[in-house]
């Protein structure tokens, strides 16, 4: 029988607010143990805590950029369990009236995400595990965080692995959070289960949770689908639980059995008033919003005509779409932009992180400027690849790096000049290329290149070196 | 109906022992208690609709960093403390 996966993911996103939830200690990652605490946040009692207004903000704003709808009144509520994570014995989350309901995450293969809810929430502290000790740091208690929480929709570890990256995107663009799976700034669980294929019926669903990669949560993904389908196939229940991953041997294990911890008594939080958001609200925090990584995508195929793989890469990184966009501005062709970014400036990028960042020292307004120099017609590709090569290392502007000399290209007479001197000093080159060796050209031209300082045409150059050697 | 189980349910939520022989006594004086939370339910509800008693609403605070405690000044009333973290047995949720 086949099988299909059934999933629904629970993501954790921290805000990017500068204190925390509900007092004006700084959310700052790391620092020294129990520096970024107050009476609020470690629970003494008689404390009051107060929403940060900025929370509320950024939820909405996660909320309509994923289609949700803003319900006019929400409320805290406790969620009680005793853990030394918590200060309180609670935490502060919200319950049945959450901040955004009913939105959607679209993949590319068409298919909706459905999300049933993003609520706030304060983050739990840091524990240490050391022989039957716990060493406890509160400087995270009370962080904010949004959980996003979608449908059993996600029928694969591949769809799981796109709607999070999206999920991320969305959230980078729109400034919530650097969600930073890493540095615990974004983590997700996952409920999951399986069921014969054409089946409508839920299977029973284990959870599995904390992961804090895209690739190992995929992993654990397929492994906890197989190990499911295993037992069904041998006449097994899968039995419901709280699982563990181990990214060393690439296996799921039990944490906790899940009807006790199930039980959290929520109930309302009598510290903190009921939100109530006006329409008005709703529709300026909407009006605000940036341009989504989608809608980007769309108008750089469409309008740009940037090539879908070329403008995927572009919009990956909201730093350098923005690049992208003041480095094409007022261009004749958008793409020779995304082709130098893509092409040269990738290339001194080592990985997804340094392109993240995208600290080069080329501005957008010079390679901007360098492009117009080639659409005037001023300077050739050459030229201008090489002049960007030294704008990368010494972010200078285009003006400081090409003489006037360079500019404009070389007539006809100079070029067959040029590769007459190419074929005389380079008998070797000359020889090799007569005895079929075609690429020995390329040596020539490289000859005419140089010497013309890049403004030399290189396939006129190549065409030219072929009529003379003949 | 209060039964046993549902009082040890509750002790262990709350992380609690109960001897066998207060069992009778807890199970009665909670069955009591949830007695008389339910006469609200006997209250008129025709007034007007409000959901705390205050009536407030939005009460929030700008997004702004006030200094936060010493770890010395955290850590006072801690039971245990050690290089600055707060310093409790291992256990299991």
């Amino acid at each position: 029988m086949k099988y299909e996966m059934v999933a629904g993911l629970e993501t954790h996103v921290e805000l990017a607010t500068n204190t925390k939830i509900f007092c004006g200690c700084t959310t700052q990652f790391g620092g020294e143990p129990n520096t970024h605490c107050c009476p609020i946040c470690i629970g003494l009692p008689g404390t009051l805590p107060k929403l940060n207004e900025q929370v509320v903000n950024y939820a909405i704003r996660a909320g309509l950029a994923t289609n949700c709808e803003i319900p006019e009144i929400s409320k805290m509520d406790r969620k009680n369990y005793c853990y030394p994570d918590l200060p309180k014995a609670y935490q502060i989350s919200q319950y049945d009236k959450p901040l955004c309901l009913n939105g959607y995450v679209q993949l590319s293969n068409g298919r909706k995400i459905r999300l049933t809810r993003i609520h706030i929430e304060e983050d739990a502290g840091k524990l240490i595990h050391n022989h039957g000790d716990t060493y406890v740091d509160y400087n995270r208690g009370g962080v904010p965080l949004i959980e996003i929480v979608s449908e059993p929709d996600i029928r694969s570890a591949e769809e799981a692995k796109e709607y999070v990256e999206k999920l991320q995107l969305i959230m980078k663009y729109i400034g919530v959070s650097d969600c930073r799976m890493q540095e615990g700034s974004m983590r997700c669980d996952v409920n999951i289960s399986v069921r014969p294929q054409g089946s409508e019926e839920l299977g029973t669903r284990t959870e599995i949770k904390n992961m804090n990669s895209i690739t190992f949560m995929a992993k654990a993904m397929e492994y906890e689908f197989s190990r499911q389908v295993d037992i069904i196939e041998n006449g097994g229940k899968v039995e419901q639980q709280t699982l563990r991953y181990d990214e060393a041997t690439d296996t799921t294990s039990s944490m906790r059995g899940k009807e006790d911890a199930n039980d959290y008594r929520y109930f309302r939080d009598p510290d903190l008033v009921t939100i109530c958001v006006p329409r008005e609200k709703v529709e300026r925090i909407r009006a605000e919003l940036p341009e989504l990584p989608d809608q980007k995508l769309e108008r750089y195929i469409n309008e740009l005509e940037i090539p879908e793989n070329d403008a995927k890469l572009l919009v990956k990184y909201r730093r350098v779409a923005e690049f992208f966009e003041k480095a094409s501005a007022g261009t004749k062709a958008p793409r020779t932009a995304a082709n130098f970014i893509i092409g040269q400036i990738f290339s001194i990028l080592e990985n997804d992180g340094a392109k993240e960042e995208f600290d080069i020292k080329v501005s957008a307004e010079n390679l901007n400027a360098l492009i117009k120099l080639i659409d005037d017609g001023k300077i050739k590709m050459n030229l201008a690849k090489k002049t960007l090569a030294k704008m990368l290392e010494t972010g200078k502007a285009p003006s400081e790096l090409i003489d006037e000399s360079d500019m404009g290209g070389l007539d006809e007479g100079a070029l067959d000049e040029l590769c007459r001197q190419a074929v005389s000093s380079n008998p070797n080159a000359v020889a090799d290329y007569k005895s079929g060796k075609t690429k020995a050209i390329k040596a020539l031209v490289g000859f005419v290149m140089k010497n013309s300082r890049g403004k030399a045409d290189a396939s006129a150059a190549e065409q030219r070196l072929i009529d003379i050697i003949g | 109906m209060v039964t046993h189980e549902d009082i040890l349910q509750i002790a262990r939520l709350a992380k609690l022992s109960v001897p066998e022989e207060e069992l009778d006594a807890l199970t009665k004086d909670m069955g009591e208690i949830i007695e008389f939370a339910n006469t609200i339910n006997n209250a008129s509800d025709d007034g007007e609709e409000f959901d705390n008693i205050n009536n407030l609403s939005n009460v929030l605070r700008a997004d702004e960093v006030v200094p936060s405690l010493k770890s010395e000044e955290i850590l006072k009333n801690a039971g245990d403390s050690e290089n600055d973290h707060f310093l409790v047995k291992k256990r299991v949720l």
